[in-house]
């Protein structure tokens, strides 16, 4: 049988305390799962100005490949450039992440209204930069989503940004940008110009809530416009409320000016100095077009070779050397990235007089003329009475209807701005532009495809909104894409 | 080195002299003599066996140790005193079967008594044929431990015991040295892991010596680690050292070995030798020719010039009448300049880029003991090791000591130390090209080569100008010896692991042990881009990690016979492990202000913020072990912890887990002569896991402020603060038997193990603002079956063979995941290719654009001839386990000379193949060249007759009989065209893993030269690939150590590596 004694006892009782001791200082155990290097809250202005950034950057960066953020394929669809390495993307085989857009842009801007709106103002001056804040968020907003709808079609719109539900729903593309519309004219009725809103943290404006209004008013005017086709009543009134409040010069552009260290330069930048990858030359159509006009804003947009402006057949692999590449211009890490101009504005309200559209003042050439005159302005370019005077050009001897002299004249113009030239080229339908021989579909695009993680991630949804819109294909028409 | 060697010659000399005498006599059992007896004098290499009759003769000295083993019995140590004449009698082992093992918190148990699997695997049997990375020798030696190691340059090795049970986290099974846990981190970055670029820097167990190691012990299943809790869950690898043994002199014991690696060119791409650089028929005024036209020499005719901008094979026919001006002749610094050459295939293919890998190792040990009853061991390994790369090494220098010191007859102290400095220079890149330097040779010649560049030009470019001359495959690809010269990558890690231990004996039933170890290291990682890098600035980057992990331990062990039959045993005792992790990250920016000079201050532009992390864990457990054991048949043991945990919420951090293990020795019932040993096991444990730190609360990213802006963003994994432990349960059956006279052994287990609320982060669409989210869900269920078989066909005096077989078949499945979801995606790959985990499926399924099939046969596009291909990118085209995996190994032992081989297989298994996606494309191998079916060159346009006809049907059934263009690089067998599961391979293969052969010099020469032991061994590994299925690269080459698997993209080819070893003992 066991045989106790007394001093073994004491030891053993020695050993089991001290197990116990050194148990026992397990009580702050927690205390060691502190982050202590990183942040957990900041100012509602640092999201803000990060989503800016993002949101500029998207919409200028472009990629050699044939995978990417949505819009860095958008020059190639717009055949104003070609890639003359790897052409599949311009041949319309392409994947897309929109994970940039909802989580930098979107999440970002959520995070900074609950940040702000957690703010209570002790002053009159703090309420109304609080609401300018809120106005400025939501214009912002509306910005980035309606770049997703007139990309994709369905996309996941009130369900989304919430970590909650994984599986987002997608929503009708019609209800989503009709809701688009109503929280922009609601921003726009709280945007007060006698108050301040993120001052130097406003990447775009530095703060001005005037400039912002007149944004938002100019955004407003090209949604109408964009769906006066498949809803003119809404898009008449829009482009009507809107009109009076539009940009009227250069100096308002929505525009984000980079700077010259990385990672705040231009994407784009990035992509054709820092990459150096000879991956893109000027694509045919485009300068084909500029030569037949000898438009000055080419020594801008391209380089030359041998003197003269070469433009690559589209969608085909290329001697990079023997065509003409982007300007010196683009080679600056702080060339701004556009989000809508003065140029823009014209051409849109030259065509609300075409469309006869109530509050649309002036004749559709006069607009025209000013959009033209805008663009060559911006950048710097001379001789334009002369070019107005040519008569492919002038208005009222251009060739074509109404949509093929105010289409081809804002593609050129909006060569820095691929988006919206594909997407103003999917509506009006001009320039007449051809998918390539080999291409992978035998039309330009008409919707990016949905990125493929979400066939992974999200599946069931995504199944459900590929069949409502007609199938997840780059051939399927978007609602307001009439024609 | 010389010199020390002569020291220790005259050392050993000037000890050995103790007297020895020739000692005779019989060895025999209850049943008469028994012939080849093996008897050794302990400590000398002095051996002999015993005759028919069991008679043997053996020269020893007075003090030393006669060691006695045969198969069967249990070993006896017989003292040599005055006497001459020694008769031994041994003993059957099935009536003394009393093996120890080393198995949780080092507990020593008899392995009779476990009640789960564990494999035991000496130290000689797995350094044999030394590594450099101890986690490779066991790769085919263990059942159910599933090794993975690549060809990167001191890269890391997968281990996954009995399957991947953790959907996110971590698999690896967790290894403690001498009671110590040593860390077995990797730090390759998610990007590296993803084949998106970056360096292996391999899994931090290389640190141990394998020299040092006298054995490990496998422990497989939860009821084995239970006492370690939650970090052993996926088993661990318990490691025993050397430690000094034997009385009298100390054993000075020398080794050198020298090992050279040839490439096996089954793993390397056969490259065509027909076509060089271009797209297809485009390039000329009219782009209708295969060269570019271009007066290079200004004498006013145009002259060929081949496409530089093209990053691929498909260009001209090579004709040597045709003379071109190559990449090389556009550089005025050249000799090359304005020359053009004929157009033919180079004289230097692009496996002229490697070097031969050689490694040295050397290493001296000192071990003994001292009178009394402690013990010392030192020893020193150094490691000298050049890779397949230019410009890359290893160098490591290890330093142990181990000592027992005997205070009295109570208490025992114990420490040991192990130091180690490993300076690595050059490690490949991996992945994706777009690494920081854009240079992974291997997947740029796999994929994107121009088949014409000649890579002794490219040498002569670089050294004769020191730039980077890059006119050639797009201008974006960088000379390759630029790249290995100017932008490599090193590391240096310095680290400590070590325990001290007192051990006091309370009464003869209970000692008290404590222990504290500690094992910490310190890390520098630099990486270095130099002016002049294609498409980069130049560009310097540091990371420093330092890591501490300490654990202190306190147990009491008691061991107590009830009665006569009944024993009792067992452990109470606590652990706290605190570990603490800090890593600094800084780089230039925007460039270096003096090219070369690789130092943060030298940036162009201020640099931005040091990117700082500092985690601390604490884990504080109580345990318990109880054991119970009666009449040596029947056993029983049931343990149980309680961790509590820094990580979890309070009010979860908290858990207890228990397991029970019983066995049952039903051979003692039996008394049978066929079966001498046989053993029943059963076991269920259950054990928690925590979650990893600072996990509860959002964080935010801190971007570059934008100027003097500052910039906040929403970090993309979204924290959970409600997180419970996770929890595994797993059962387990077994049987261990042994037949005659042991010569035939069989150990066979079952088990099934499920793991729940695993915590993951879980990749989520990102239209929820984030891209993961950490929940606490999920389950994983492993089932599999090892088997081992060991048996000794022959034995005699002078020849013996040992036959050893592993096998072992894991089959998991995803039982749930979360919130509704029933796809977890683990990772994506270039080529639109995802790993997945999904529900009612194996956990890594390779997932992708598919064939679309009609009656099981591959539809064709009848216009074009390419594969018809599903839209969607969610069809599951493979799986990554594999079926099963195996190895034999045999040893022979003739006399004096020893000869043992080891066959390595895997069976099944799916691989994604990007290489063989892009090579197809970029027209480099064979296969996209010779003739088709009309005996025209596939290559020929379709006009010409050229194109294949694939194999598949038109969609009304009929066989296929449209021929497709293999003229151009959108050809129909390349990635764009291709769907996703062409490019999917088995990843079956069986290899001839090692081969040793060991001659022992004989002991009665060598004691005229006063030394106790030598033996010269000539070694293999990787000999052969006897059998595969993937093309142009080694199945097992993945990207790098992790969950992230079964895709492979630009992995060095794998080397034979034959190499020689001389010990030498004093």
């Amino acid at each position: 049988m066991l045989n106790f004694n007394f001093n073994k006892m004491k030891r053993i009782i020695i050993i089991l305390s001290l197990i116990a001791v050194l148990t026992s200082c397990s009580k702050d155990l927690e205390k060691l799962n502190v982050n202590i290097k990183d942040a957990t809250a900041a100012g509602g202005e640092t999201f803000f100005a990060y989503a800016e950034k993002e949101m500029a950057g998207a919409m200028s960066d472009l990629t050699y490949g044939s995978s990417g953020t949505p819009w860095t394929i958008c020059r190639f669809f717009a055949q104003q450039i070609s890639a003359n390495t790897y052409n599949e993307g311009s041949n319309y085989f392409a994947q897309f992440n929109w994970t940039s857009v909802y989580m930098n842009v979107l999440k970002n801007l959520d995070e900074s209204r609950r940040n702000i709106e957690a703010v209570s103002p002790l002053t009159d001056a703090a309420t109304k930069q609080k609401q300018n804040q809120l106005a400025i968020i939501e214009v912002m907003n509306v910005y980035t989503y309606t770049r997703l709808v007139e990309s994709f079609g369905n996309i996941p719109y009130k369900e989304a940004l919430v970590i909650d539900n994984v599986l987002p729903k997608y929503e009708d593309q019609k209800a989503v940008y009709t809701d688009l519309i109503s929280r922009l004219n609601a921003a726009i009725a709280k945007l007060d110009i006698s108050g301040t809103s993120f001052g130097t943290s406003d990447l775009i404006y530095s703060g001005s809530v005037t400039n912002w209004k007149s944004f938002a008013n100019s955004m407003k005017l090209q949604m109408g416009m964009r769906i006066i086709e498949a809803l003119p009543e809404l898009g008449t009134t829009t482009v009507q409320a809107a009109i009076p409040g539009v940009f009227t010069s250069n100096t308002l552009n929505a525009k984000l000016t980079f700077l010259t260290a990385q990672p705040n330069t231009n994407p784009l930048w990035v992509d054709l100095a820092v990459g150096n990858r000879q991956d893109f030359v000027a694509a045919a159509p485009l300068v084909d077009q500029m030569n037949a006009v000898a438009d000055p804003r080419r020594a801008v947009y391209f380089t030359t070779v041998s003197g003269a402006f070469v433009g690559a057949p589209y969608g085909l692999p290329v001697e990079y050397s023997r065509y003409s590449h982007f300007g010196d211009l683009f080679y600056t890490p702080t060339v701004p990235s556009i989000l809508l101009d003065y140029a823009t504005v014209e051409f849109l309200l030259a065509e609300a007089v075409e469309r006869a559209i109530p509050g649309a003042t002036g004749t559709a050439e006069q607009h025209y003329n000013a959009a033209i005159t805008a663009s060559f302005s911006y950048y710097g370019v001379s001789g334009i009475d002369t070019y107005l005077r040519l008569p492919q050009v002038a208005y009222q001897t251009a060739t074509g209807p109404w949509k093929r002299k105010i289409g081809i004249q804002k593609w050129i113009a909006l060569y820095n701005q691929g988006f919206e030239a594909w997407t103003e080229y999917r509506r009006l339908d001009y320039p007449e532009l051809k998918a390539p021989v080999a291409a992978f579909i035998n039309v330009v695009p008409k919707r990016l495809l949905y990125p493929t993680s979400e066939q992974t991630l999200n599946t069931a949804n995504w199944s459900a909104a590929s069949s409502a819109i007609g199938g997840d294909l780059m051939t399927t028409k978007l609602f307001w894409d009439i024609n | 080195m010389k010199k020390i060697l002569l020291f220790l010659l005259f050392f050993a000399f000037a000890k050995a002299e103790a007297q020895t005498k020739l000692i005779t006599g019989t060895v025999k059992d209850t049943g008469g003599a028994i012939p080849g007896v093996s008897i050794v004098v302990e400590g000398t290499g002095t051996a002999t066996q015993t005759d028919k009759d069991g008679k043997f003769r053996v020269q020893a000295a007075p003090g030393t140790t006669l060691i006695v083993t045969s198969i069967g019995y249990s070993t006896v140590r017989m003292p040599v005193t005055t006497g001459s004449v020694y008769n031994i009698t041994l003993v059957n082992e099935e009536n003394k079967l009393n093996e120890v093992v080393v198995t949780a918190l080092g507990i020593s148990r008899q392995k009779k008594s476990l009640g789960y699997a564990s494999q035991e695997l000496s130290g000689e049997s797995l350094n044999q044929v030394p590594t450099s990375n101890i986690t490779n020798s066991l790769s085919g030696k263990a059942a159910g431990v599933q090794v993975q190691r690549n060809n990167n340059f001191g890269g890391s090795t997968n281990i996954v015991i009995r399957g991947n049970t953790s959907l996110t986290g971590n698999n690896q099974a967790l290894f403690v040295v001498d009671g110590v846990p040593v860390s077995n981190s990797t730090f390759n970055t998610a990007d590296q892991q993803g084949a998106g670029g970056g360096y292996d820097f391999g899994n931090l167990a290389s640190d141990i010596n394998p020299d040092d190691v006298e054995s490990m012990n496998v422990l497989k299943g939860a009821a084995a680690t239970a006492l370690y809790g939650s970090r052993a869950a996926n088993g661990a690898i318990i490691i025993t050292m050397k430690k000094g043994a034997g009385k009298g002199k100390p054993v000075i014991e020398l080794s050198s070995g020298v090992t050279i690696g040839v490439i096996d060119k089954s793993t390397w791409p056969k490259f065509q030798q027909e076509y060089g650089s271009g797209y297809e028929k485009i390039y000329g005024p009219n782009r209708d020719q295969f060269f570019n036209s271009q007066d290079v020499n200004g004498d006013g005719v145009l002259d060929l010039v081949p496409a530089f901008n093209a990053y691929g094979s498909f260009g001209a026919a090579y004709d040597p009448s045709l003379l071109v001006y190559q990449w090389n002749a556009f550089d005025p610094a050249l000799a090359t300049y304005h020359v053009a050459t004929p157009w033919v295939a180079p004289k230097n293919g692009p496996d002229a880029f490697f070097e031969t890998p050689v490694t040295n190792t050397n290493s001296i040990s000192m071990a003994g003991s001292t009178d009394n009853g402690g013990n010392y061991r030192f020893s020193y390994t150094n490691v000298n090791q050049k890779g397949l790369l230019p410009n890359s090494d290893i160098k490591r220098n290890n330093f142990s000591m181990s000592n027992t010191f005997k205070i009295n007859d109570r208490l025992t102290v114990n420490g040991s130390g192990n130091f180690s400095k490993a300076d690595v220079t050059g490690r490949n890149l991996t992945g994706n090209e777009s690494g920081s330097g854009g240079g992974n040779y291997s997947a740029i010649v796999r994929q994107w080569w121009q088949n014409n560049v000649d890579l002794g030009q490219l040498k002569d470019a670089y050294f004769s100008t020191g730039r980077n001359i890059t006119n050639f495959i797009g201008g974006t690809i960088d000379n390759p010896y630029w790249t290995r010269y100017e932008n490599y990558e090193s590391d240096t890690r310095t680290r400590f692991y070590g325990n001290l231990g007192l051990k006091y004996k309370l009464t003869d039933w209970l000692t008290a042990d404590g222990r504290v170890s500690v094992d910490t290291y310190s890390y520098l990682q630099e990486d270095r881009t130099n002016t002049g890098t294609t498409g980069q600035v130049g560009r310097y980057t540091r990371q420093d990690i330092d890591f501490m992990e300490s654990n202190y331990d306190l147990m009491l062990n008691f061991n107590k016979n009830i009665t006569k039959k009944l024993n009792i045993s067992g452990v109470v005792g606590t652990n706290i492990r605190r570990n603490d992790l800090r890593t600094v990250f800084m780089e230039t920016n925007g460039g270096l202000i003096v090219p070369g000079l690789f130092s943060v201050s030298n940036s162009v532009s201020a640099p931005a913020a040091p990117i700082e992390v500092a985690e601390k864990l604490g884990v504080d457990g109580i345990y318990g072990l109880v054991s119970l054991g009666y009449n040596d048949t029947y056993f029983l043991d049931v343990t149980g912890r309680s961790d509590h945990a820094s990580t979890l919420p309070e009010n979860n951090s908290t858990f207890f887990y228990p397991s029970v293990a019983a066995s049952f020795i039903f051979s003692n019932l039996l008394k049978s002569d066929f079966i001498n040993f046989g053993k029943l096991r059963l076991n269920y444990a259950e054990v928690g896991s925590s979650a990893p730190a600072n996990r509860l609360t959002d964080i935010l990213q801190k971007p570059t402020p934008f100027g003097s802006v500052p910039l906040y963003a929403v970090n993309t994994t979204k924290n959970n603060a409600n997180l419970l432990p996770e929890s595994t349960q797993s059962y387990e059956a077994g049987v261990e038997m042994s037949f005659l006279k042991r010569r035939l052994g069989l150990d066979v287990s079952v088990y099934k193990t499920n793991t729940k609320d695993q915590i993951i982060p879980v990749e989520v669409s990102s239209t929820t603002g984030y891209t993961s989210k950490y929940v606490n869900a999920g389950e994983v269920q492993n089932k599999g079956v090892e088997v081992v078989l060991s048996g000794t066909p022959v034995t005699s005096k002078d020849f013996s063979w040992d036959v050893k077989v592993n096998w072992a078949k894991n089959k998991n499945t995803v039982v749930s995941l979360f919130e509704g979801v029933d796809n977890l995606q683990l990772g994506s790959f270039r080529g639109t290719v995802t790993l997945n985990a999904t529900v009612g499926e194996a956990y890594g399924t390779l997932k992708g654009a598919d064939f679309i099939y009609l009656n099981g046969a591959r539809v064709i596009n009848q216009t074009t001839g390419e594969y018809a291909k599903t839209s969607t990118f969610n069809n599951v085209i493979g799986d990554v386990n594999p079926d099963w995996k195996g190895g034999v190994s045999n040893s022979f032992r003739y006399k004096n000379l020893s000869l043992s081989f080891l066959v390595d297989m895997q069976k099944g298994g799916d691989i994604f193949s990007s290489d063989m996606a892009q090579g197809y494309r970029s027209g480099l191998y064979e296969n996209t060249v010779g003739l088709n079916d009309l005996g025209n060159p596939m290559r020929n346009s379709l006009a010409d007759g050229g194109g294949i006809i694939l194999a598949g049907v038109a969609p009304d059934g009929s066989p296929n009989a449209v021929r497709t263009r293999m003229d151009t690089y959108n050809n129909a067998l390349g990635i764009v065209k291709g769907p996703q599961a062409l490019y999917i391979y088995d990843a079956t293969y069986i290899k001839l893993r090692e081969v040793a052969i060991t001659y022992k010099v004989n002991p009665a020469f060598l004691k005229k030269i006063r030394v106790r032991g030598l033996s010269i061994s000539a070694v293999g590994s990787n000999l052969w690939i006897i059998h595969k299925n993937l093309p142009y690269a080694d199945p097992e080459s993945g990207l790098s150590a992790g969950n992230i698997q079964g895709y492979q993209l630009g992995p060095l080819p794998t080397t034979r590596d034959f190499g020689l070893n001389v010990k030498l003992q004093f």
